[in-house]
């Protein structure tokens, strides 16, 4: 796990490619790597490596060359079988010099060319630099654990894990691009390939680009699917255990200690109850804590963690300090949020690598691939509504649903017509339009620039138009799955607050549940499997009550979520000053997203504790997160002191690269 | 108090609750509160605390409804009503 960067020219720039320019890349993105770097140069292409050191902590130097220099890579992730591809390769005649899970890109490289990722269990996003054919091949994993960033200029290819380290470079210029705006405020996270930057892109999750003579080709290597036959094997338990177990034992796989993020919840449960069985020392389990009862969950943290014997650590969360990081965090994500969900998971990294763990396993997938998020039920019961729309009786199942929300507030038929009047049962979208819905509130507060910016654009149209051809054909509960992990596992869960909130501290996530052969298993089995009349996770609750206790296994999901407004707004609605500068109207006006007028009815609403309602809640944090953006990447920009060449672990020049075998 | 007494409170209220950001929406009393999108779920209770703090108005549950919450004219129109007739205790 680290960082990369790079450059690809299309002409030699008249020497190597300069040092100091892939010394500030890399620099800026110094903290997802900590343990070391290192650069590869040569005349048209050069990359940048910092490193957290996980496996082959001796000899896992990058860059990495193959036997005779000719393939040269740089990685961030982790390829979990590569023991078993190491063997398989050597038989074929390859000779590794390290016995790091990053050899095997070079030596699968030149044995399979593309299809080298086809054979891969892992996270990865990674670089590779061909020097017989002069191209550069970039690749990220299947689900999007990792990133990778990259812009081109004037036939010049950026990468890097970060958007900052393109800036650094001095040569890709900050803008931001109103449609990606635009994204993040209708699905909660920029879609790939585009980003809230102007020119800059991401590439998306299952697919590689190949650079070569100054052009760029992109293709997908690994598309979601959930066609064909779907049935229940008999041997369905058999089946998922030795998956979970397969998962889990190769994500214990590493040279220094495995530690483990417990919500309290099933999904985490499991991968740290597998973990715990496997650790060769107590293990390390990291939870979150809230002052505020309605997101708090320590009790079930404590519960599992004793059946577990686990060394437990809890980071206390309050308001006061969600808005302490939130300038750090947006530094981080390079975007804008609607949540500050991402905060205390950013302050839970840091505490796990304050107790020495760097890497950590995590339930994160499992909602995803077994129905568990209550967006699933909704679909199934707006559908059985709307085939009987006179029906009094039907929409009182959202009552069941959402049981916390009519218990304390009388919201009657208000409530449940909510769900039914957001997008109609033939919309491919339909189980994302009342999420989609909410989240648009907050373009009612554009200013005219960024309604201008955005005028003709439809994110929802595009989405549409980007499903893949059987879409259609797929149970509407799978559809809603697939676009749950297109728009938001993805871009938002895996990224804002995933990767970036633990690379921030060099902390590394895994995610047993998105192994991609579990996922395919998962994708195969029927919707009843896995959502049985209200009952989310289905088959993983009955396989689960192997691995945790019984009231873990029976309890039902409880969102995860912070405090939103109430973050920024104290007693008597005061606010810190950083906040009070970022929504006066003279800086909302100046940086142009937003309506000055309009922000100030919102703050003031906020101020005197009145707005409590979901819309108010994102808009705030949104049109906040954005100023602070802004400022960050737009306005305050400050020079990148390059990484100094003569601390590097490893320099390699061109052709005179190949290290002695 | 009459109807149109209540209507133009409420229309006060609207406005500035869900309405400021949008200065050139022009609010029709038979608008659907819901589907134009004006308030969500939670507005409702903004709605039900406001009838209840200004006119002393309390809807049974069976009362939240559509028909007599759904526009600023059925509002209006149910309170005007409920105004009318004794409040049970």
């Amino acid at each position: 796990m680290c960082g990369i960067a790079g450059i690809a020219r299309r002409d030699p720039d008249g020497g190597e490619l300069q040092l100091d320019t892939l010394a500030r890349m890399a620099a800026a993105i110094r903290h997802r790597g900590p343990d070391g770097y290192g650069f590869y140069t040569s005349p048209r292409v050069g990359f940048g490596h910092v490193r957290l050191s996980i496996i082959d902590l001796a000899g896992g130097a990058q860059p990495l060359t193959n036997e005779d220099g000719q393939v040269v890579v740089t990685f961030n992730g982790e390829i979990f079988n590569y023991r078993e591809l190491m063997r398989e390769l050597e038989a074929l005649g390859h000779r590794f010099r390290t016995v790091s899970d990053t050899e095997v890109l070079v030596h699968g490289w030149e044995e399979w060319g593309p299809a080298l990722l086809d054979r891969l269990i892992g996270q990865f996003a990674f670089a590779i630099h061909d020097r017989r054919t002069e191209s550069v091949f970039l690749a990220r994993d299947r689900f999007g654990v990792r990133p990778l960033f990259y812009a081109q200029r004037n036939q010049t290819l950026y990468f890097g894990s970060e958007v900052k380290a393109l800036f650094a470079s001095g040569e890709v210029e900050p803008a931001p691009d109103p449609l990606g705006l635009d994204e993040v405020f209708t699905f909660w996270a920029v879609r790939p390939p585009r980003t809230a930057f102007a020119g800059v892109s991401q590439l998306e999750p299952g697919c590689w680009a190949l650079w070569q003579d100054g052009t760029l080709r992109i293709q997908r290597w690994y598309q979601l699917d959930y066609s064909g036959r779907q049935d229940e094997p008999r041997d369905v338990l058999e089946q998922l255990d030795a998956l979970m177990q397969s998962s889990v034992d190769l994500r214990m796989r590493a040279d220094v200690p495995v530690g483990g993020y417990l919500s309290g919840g099933l999904d985490s449960s499991i991968t740290c109850g597998l973990a715990a069985a496997r650790s060769p020392y107590a293990l390390r389990t990291f939870s979150v804590t809230f002052a505020d009862p309605r997101f708090d969950e320590s009790r079930y943290q404590r519960e599992v963690a004793a059946a577990l014997g686990s060394e437990h650590a809890v980071q206390p969360i309050d308001v006061g300090e969600i808005a302490a990081a939130f300038p750090d965090v947006i530094r981080h994500t390079e975007t804008p949020l609607l949540r500050t969900a991402p905060v205390p998971m950013y302050l839970l990294a840091k505490l796990t690598r304050e107790r020495g763990i760097t890497v950590v396993l995590t339930g994160e997938g499992s909602d995803e691939l077994f129905l568990g998020y209550d967006l699933f039920k909704e679909v199934a019961v707006r559908r059985f509504c709307l085939r009987q729309p006179d029906s009094r009786v039907r929409p009182r199942l959202f009552d069941r649903l959402y049981p916390y929300m009519v218990e304390n507030q009388r919201l009657g038929d208000f409530w449940r017509q909510f769900f039914l009047t957001a997008g109609s049962a033939d919309d491919p979208l339909f189980s994302h339009m009342p999420r989609f819905q909410l989240a648009g509130h907050i373009k009612l507060f554009y200013g005219e620039r960024q309604r201008a910016g955005t005028a003709g654009h439809d994110a929802l149209a595009e989405l549409r138009s980007s499903l893949p051809a059987a879409f259609a054909t797929w149970a509407p509960e799978h559809q809603a799955a697939y676009l749950e992990m297109t728009t938001l596992l993805s871009p938002y869960l895996l990224s804002s607050q995933g990767d970036r909130m633990g690379m921030a501290f060099g902390v590394e996530g895994r995610f047993p549940f998105l192994d991609h052969r579990l996922y395919e298993f998962a994708a195969r089995l029927p919707v009843r499997s896995k959502l049985r009349g209200l009952e989310e996770k289905h088959v993983l609750r009955r396989w689960a009550k192997r691995v945790v206790p019984p009231n873990v296994v029976a309890r039902h999901k409880q969102p995860y979520r912070a405090p939103d407004a109430a973050s920024f707004f104290g007693g008597g609605g005061s606010s810190p000053g950083w906040v009070d500068d970022l929504l006066a109207p003279a800086a909302v006006a100046e940086a142009g997203y937003f309506s000055a007028n309009a922000v100030a009815g919102l703050v003031k609403r906020c101020r005197a504790g009145q707005a409590v309602g979901v819309r108010e809640n994102q808009t705030l944090v949104a049109i906040l997160s954005t100023q602070m953006w802004h400022q960050t990447f737009l306005e305050a920009r400050r020079p990148v002191a390059p990484l100094a060449l003569d601390s590097a672990d490893v320099v390699l020049e061109g052709a005179a690269a190949v290290p002695s075998v | 108090m009459t109807e149109s007494e209540i209507l133009a409170r409420l229309r006060v209220f609207l406005q500035e609750t869900f309405l400021y950001m949008k200065p050139d929406y022009v609010l029709s009393d038979d608008d659907s509160l819901l589907k134009k999108g004006i308030v969500d779920s939670m507005g409702v209770m903004d709605v039900l605390g406001f009838i209840g703090e200004t006119f002393g108005v309390v809807p049974a549950d069976d009362e939240v409804t559509e028909a007599n919450l759904g526009t600023p004219r059925a509002i209006a129109r149910f309170v005007a009503g409920k105004l009318r007739a004794p409040q049970k205790t």
